[in-house]
């Protein structure tokens, strides 16, 4: 489905990006794992077009897709959570909704699948007048996940969708990504709750300053002692920031 | 009360009326660009002397090759400046604004704020300056008898009561409603006025929804500048036109736009409106020359007691 390949990534001056290559499959749960710092989010927004690679390639669906304008990538099939949601917020919820079917032309499906979100998460359909900023920071990635799904993505890429958020509600979102991958959507997850991600993941990558570090099986990279230290609160790696970040 | 008296408040609330729906329209244009896509541009006033002059120029050309009347020649011009004027608005932003706003500002400190005052005042006297150049500082006016004719309304009360409504003021009351009407149901129920909110408020976001940014912010402030030449051509068939009107103007429009609230088209153009009506009734009580300073007396008092506007959502942008 998408697959990167020495992919090289500049912020101005700096490298953020060092050849990273790695792999998302049909109907998987790929996790990209790091501390901050790594490369994570960079790496979302050379995919997603927002900081063109500077070389390497990245192919999506048999297409090649490093050169495209960002407002194109949509329309191919991939949608994005971006960390921190970034909704329309002086839009209503529904609203929001339909602009994440942007890409779209089918007016009467759209609205079948405003219904479907509605049914999928009833809060939203309680809030639909609502300003979206003027929902609880659950319910926003409640709203950032719906509204990507509005483009009947065939990829979803998720930047932190747990972050800052109470555990019982990371806990439903983690549920709705399984449910969207049973679906049928590839998904690439970027999360620092190594525990949780790689629960539900089918592969893992870990991104140290800019490289891919280590790479695996989901369960392969639970039992790695160098994941369990810095990433999820075993051994004695207490001043690891990735540390810091996962006791939120 | 004397008859005399309570005839002139009718006169003045009729004309406030009429010359506030075209103010309206003028802070829609404004409303646009400064309201929802957030972008400050201060040679808005010179798209509404641009629009005068084409009002009158172009209108006395149209009238003598066609024959037709110096009315009918004015109005068509109205329509012809104003598509004109959308076009030169949706270049500058395409071409020239767009380096210092939208995605581009995004995240900087002021949003690129200070880089639009300087650039679009900078516009601005280069505009009025050419018109100085090629019109001649005089006040011109349209050539229309539009601006003297008036219906009569009455007379009542056994004929101590008789009110004036000015052709040419009335027309534009007409036209400035039902443009702004238009725009209003084209911002907040079409899907290109919605990717122009969405735009604005967060164009990272739009971007990933697959909104061309770019596009949507240049489509925006040619309908500003459209509606507020078009709103200029309308204030031309009855008010003389110099080089420097703009400036006059721009004041206005601005305080409309934040009386009315920002980010509402309904707003901008109520504010507009509350201007107008203000401006002419003040003149029942004050001199005259007072009018412009009741208008910001009262534009102060909205912003003390209600900051984010008659028809604001919210006084912070979140």
């Amino acid at each position: 489905m998408l697959k990167l390949d020495k992919v090289e990534t500049f912020y101005g001056s700096i490298k953020a990006l060092k050849g990273v290559s790695f792999e998302v499959p049909d109907r998987s749960i790929v996790t990209l794992l790091g501390a901050n710092g790594a490369g994570k989010t960079t790496t979302v927004r050379t995919i997603a077009g927002l900081t063109p690679a500077t070389s390497g390639t990245i192919t999506f669906d048999g297409k090649r897709i490093e050169r495209l304008k960002p407002d194109r990538m949509v329309s191919l099939g991939i949608a994005l959570v971006p960390q921190g949601r970034l909704l329309f917020s002086e839009l209503t919820v529904e609203e929001n909704l339909e602009l994440g079917a942007y890409s779209r032309n089918d007016k009467a499906d759209i609205q079948l699948d405003i219904e479907k979100a509605y049914a999928q998460f009833p809060i939203l359909k309680e809030k639909r007048g609502h300003d979206a900023g003027t929902l609880s920071g659950g319910q926003q990635q409640m709203l950032a996940v719906a509204r990507s799904l509005m483009s009947r993505p065939k990829l979803l890429i998720l930047d932190e969708p747990s972050l800052g958020l109470a555990p019982l509600i990371v806990e439903e979102i983690f549920g709705i990504i399984q449910r969207i991958r049973d679906d049928g959507t590839a998904i690439l997850l970027v999360e620092q709750n190594a525990n949780m991600a790689l629960g539900i993941s089918d592969h893992g990558y870990v991104l140290e300053s800019g490289e891919v570090l280590l790479s695996g099986t989901a369960a392969e990279l639970i039992r790695d002692p160098q994941v369990q230290r810095a990433y999820m609160g075993h051994g004695d790696a207490g001043g690891e920031p990735a540390l810091q970040d996962a006791q939120h | 009360m004397d008859p005399v008296l309570i005839e002139n408040l009718l006169q003045r609330i009729v004309t406030g009326v009429l010359v506030g729906s075209i103010y309206g329209l003028l802070c829609t244009g404004l409303g646009m660009i400064f309201g929802v896509i957030r972008v400050i541009n201060f040679a808005q006033g010179e798209f509404m002397m641009l629009g005068m002059y084409a009002t009158m120029i172009i209108g006395g050309m149209l009238a003598t090759v066609f024959g037709l009347g110096p009315a009918t020649g004015a109005y068509l011009a109205i329509v012809v400046a104003a598509v004109v004027l959308a076009g030169a608005g949706w270049g500058l932003q395409r071409y020239v604004i767009s380096h210092v706003s939208g995605a581009r500002a995004a995240g900087s400190d002021n949003e690129g704020h200070f880089a639009q005052l300087i650039l679009t005042l900078g516009l601005s006297l280069v505009l009025s300056n050419l018109a100085l150049i090629l019109f001649g500082s005089s006040p011109q006016t349209v050539q229309s008898s539009l601006s003297s004719s008036s219906w009569t309304i009455g007379p009542f009360t056994a004929g101590a009561i008789t009110v004036f409504v000015n052709q040419a003021r009335a027309i534009g009351c007409v036209c400035a409603v039902v443009v702004s009407t238009a725009l209003y149901f084209f911002v907040h129920r079409t899907r290109a006025g919605t990717s122009m909110r969405a735009a604005a408020d967060n164009p990272t976001a739009a971007t990933i929804v697959g909104i061309d940014v770019e596009g949507a912010y240049a489509r925006a402030f040619a309908i500003g500048t459209g509606a507020t030449a078009l709103a200029g051509g309308l204030i031309a068939m009855y008010y003389p036109v110099n080089p420097y009107i703009g400036v006059e103007f721009v004041i206005i429009m601005y305080a409309g736009v934040v009386l009315g609230g920002m980010g509402s088209m309904l707003g901008a153009f109520w504010g507009g409106f509350t201007m107008g009506v203000v401006q002419q009734l003040s003149t029942y009580f004050l001199p005259f020359q007072l009018q412009n300073a009741t208008i910001f007396i009262l534009f102060l008092v909205v912003v003390l007691l209600r900051p984010q506007g008659l028809f604001g959502r919210s006084a912070e942008r979140t």
